[in-house]
């Protein structure tokens, strides 16, 4: 005879009454009124009690906890009368020990042939496991809730920083120099990346003032960075001695030194100074590696002001850079931008857009001053659509022309 | 959008890296690695073969900066050879024309008699 026979033959001998007092959950049957009339070992085992003290002596609803007996009287019975079963009710038990235990009640009223009822057969499942489940469950929630809660928050605060520092990297209107129109623009490729293309504007002394434009190599808070330490470097060289090229050299050194071990970190810049004087404006700038200023003349002519040979910023000590003069006379408007302009994508082959083509666009533009280009750049700029992926600055400074004599007082 | 490829070989000269596709944000890191990973000794000079080169951003033209660096660092030194158009006038707008030993192609630039600098 084999093992397995032999389990088989000791399961046979397993009598209904000894699975009925040891079955794996509890049973009990009551009266109508709830008086118990019978219970198995394992309920009793599970509650700490004899048989003796429960059996004709305690309701079910004794068996209870104060909030499980409050929800037996209020929902289990009324179910229970109306429906004759309910099941998998959730509900919990003066254990051993003065132990509360979650357990799962299924309760299924007995009738007699006529219907009239006779008793109620309930079982009751230990639920310990399930509700430790549960309970684990409710706090994964709360928990994730909770970092969702400090993730969003989190976010908030880097998006109020970013937004400082972005500020901290153009200024936020351009001040007003008497005799001279300013105009600028920033194009931002992508909202949640800082930018590296930066520009300024501002006094020396009495009589002068300074400007720059420039584009520092990358993007995000890397560029932020050197585009922050740039702003301010070039600022403060201005003031100890506005000469472009020493700015611009001592741009360079401080670039050099900050990043010339481990990552390269450079830019190109215009750097410039601007005189009034009687009826026009001298300009004196210096370029390290940025394209050319272009120049819109008021005959509606363009033409660039060509600074070849000026090397990136901040990549070699001792870099050269390239200086160039000009003159802006009443309707003269001189243009700085980024590559972004003029590396920009257009048409179905996505041609490069170039500066030739910048400078029959400024030219075919009316000469009404720094604004007025702004405005159309802009324009050409939205038109180029997804073909501009870069961040493009533009910043426009003219002399305005005087107001044209109205005809009233043209007395030839 | 063409994705990056480098093949490394040796040439008389030193090592020649024959760079293909976008050299961009995205796969600059991708020649900063096989750069790290290169052998020049003192006196070799690295080449960049940039014929199927076809484009090069700002990142780019860092990590071209970055491989010169290190070829000095290394006590060698490091040429650009067959330069594309488009590049080699962002080189010129940027003043690096001035910077690198550029080569009309490989060929030239590995010949041992051109490599005194």
């Amino acid at each position: 005879m084999g093992a397995t026979d032999a389990v088989f033959i000791s399961l046979l001998e397993d009598s209904a009454e000894e699975l009925y007092e040891q079955a794996p959950c509890g049973y009990l049957s009551t009266l109508m009124d709830g008086t118990i009339a019978k219970i198995n070992t394992t309920l009793l085992d599970w509650l700490g009690l004899s048989r003796a003290q429960v059996v004709g002596r305690m309701r079910f609803a004794d068996l209870l906890t104060v909030g499980g007996k409050l929800y037996h009287e209020t929902h289990f019975a009324p179910l229970l009368q109306m429906k004759g079963e309910v099941s998998g009710i959730a509900l919990d038990i003066k254990a051993a020990g003065k132990q509360r235990m979650p357990v799962l009640v299924t309760s299924k009223v007995k009738t007699s042939d006529d219907g009239e009822p006779l008793l109620i057969r309930t079982t009751v499942f230990d639920a310990r496991d399930r509700r430790a489940y549960e309970t684990e469950l409710l706090r994964g929630r709360q928990a994730a809730e909770e970092a969702r809660r400090q993730a969003e928050a989190d976010r908030e605060r880097l998006q109020e920083a970013l937004a400082v520092l972005q500020q901290n990297l153009l200024p936020a209107e351009l001040p007003k120099v008497p005799g001279l129109e300013a105009a600028s623009y920033y194009h931002t490729a992508s909202p949640d990346l800082l930018g590296g293309d930066f520009y300024d504007l501002f006094p020396l002394d009495a009589d002068r003032w300074a400007f720059f434009l420039g584009d520092v190599c990358g993007k995000g808070p890397q560029a932020a960075a050197v585009t922050s330490l740039t702003r301010y470097t070039l600022r403060a060289a201005a003031l100890h001695d506005p000469d472009p090229v020493t700015v611009l050299s001592t741009l360079n050194t401080v670039l050099h030194e900050r990043y010339t071990s481990g990552d390269t970190r450079y830019c190109t810049a215009i750097f410039g100074v601007l005189n009034p004087v009687d009826d026009h404006v001298s300009v004196h700038l210096a370029s390290g590696g940025h394209p050319s200023a272009l120049i819109q003349h008021a005959d509606g002519t363009a033409d660039y002001l060509p600074t070849p040979g000026g090397m990136l910023v901040g990549v070699l000590p001792g870099a050269q850079f390239e200086t160039a003069r000009t003159q802006l006379f009443p309707g003269d408007t001189l243009l700085l931008y980024t590559d972004g302009l003029t590396e920009a994508r257009t048409g179905p082959d996505r041609e490069l857009y170039g500066e030739d083509a910048l400078r029959a666009f400024t030219a075919a533009q009316p000469a009404a001053g720094p604004q007025v280009l702004i405005t159309a750049l802009t324009g050409l700029l939205t038109g180029f659509g997804d073909g501009l992926d870069d961040d493009t600055a533009l910043l426009a400074l003219g002399v305005p022309a005087p107001l044209p004599t109205p005809v009233s007082e043209d007395l030839r | 959008m063409s994705p990056l490829t480098i093949t490394s070989r040796d040439a008389a000269t030193g090592p020649v890296l024959e760079i293909t596709g976008d050299l961009d944000y995205e796969s600059a890191p991708d020649l900063r690695k096989s750069l790290d990973s290169l052998t020049l000794t003192s006196g070799q000079l690295l080449v960049l073969d940039l014929a199927g080169l076809e484009f090069c951003d700002s990142s780019g033209i860092t990590t071209l900066l970055a491989a010169r660096n290190l070829a000095t660092e290394l006590g060698g030194g490091m040429a650009l050879a067959a330069v594309p158009a488009n590049t080699a006038r962002i080189l010129s707008i940027i003043g690096l024309d001035r910077v690198f030993t550029i080569h009309p192609d490989t060929s030239t630039a590995t010949n041992p008699s051109s490599t005194a600098r």
